[in-house]
């Protein structure tokens, strides 16, 4: 696995690793304007509910993606280390709640009322996982 | 029709604003890492192998020539 990655990231595990988490939270950022367009929360002129919905689910299957490319880069170059605990919560806490999101949308159509809350948590949990590593980086950096 | 084409527009906008998020993301992060990624060291590292290779050719090239003459 760590052959695979390296040569992947041609030698910069790290750095691609910070750049898909940065590239995920700079999208979620954008996700929230998206959703509150959809929600009627904001009313531009220039975008309807309908197509900031749809858009809307179009980049977080992208942010999805992105964040389960992430996870494994992830656990397959550093694994487990003990004193990366937070970041580890907060990524486990975010993948699981995210994985309830995409059931709740695809399937549990019922649960529906409970999105707004899943995606403030998505996002939170995003940005907590984002700032105990890619965060960290770039501040050393 | 017309409103299901001005929605189909501003789907396409909102994707293409997504797209540039991702492009200044990128742009702003890659700027922060600077000249230390392990891939530009990599080549740093090479440039200088090369360098170095070339000036010992060039040296033994010089010393041939002399013990020719």
């Amino acid at each position: 696995m760590e052959d695979v990655i390296e040569t992947l990231t041609r030698g910069n595990p790290t750095e691609v690793k910070v750049i898909l988490a940065s590239v995920a939270l700079s999208l979620a950022v954008y996700q929230l304007v998206l959703i509150a367009v959809g929600y009627g929360k904001l009313k531009p002129s220039f975008l309807a509910a309908r197509p900031a919905t749809r858009a809307h689910r179009a980049v977080g299957d992208t942010i999805a993606a992105l964040l389960v490319v992430t996870a494994v880069m992830c656990v397959g170059w550093f694994g487990f280390e003990d004193d990366a605990a937070l970041h580890i919560t907060a990524a486990i806490a975010l993948l699981t709640v995210l994985a309830i999101k995409v059931l709740v949308i695809r399937r549990w159509h019922a649960m529906g009322r409970f999105l707004p809350v899943l995606g403030i948590s998505v996002w939170l949990l995003l940005a907590l996982t984002w700032l105990t590593s890619a965060g960290d980086f770039l501040a050393g950096s | 029709m017309p409103e299901q084409r001005s929605h189909t527009r501003q789907l396409i906008g909102s994707l293409v604003v997504a797209v540039l998020i991702v492009a200044i993301a990128i742009a702003v992060v890659t700027a922060q890492f600077g000249p230390t990624s392990a891939a530009e060291q990599e080549a740093i590292e090479e440039r200088r192998e090369l360098r170095e290779e070339r000036l010992e050719e060039r040296r033994e090239l010089l010393e041939e020539r002399r013990e020719g003459r």
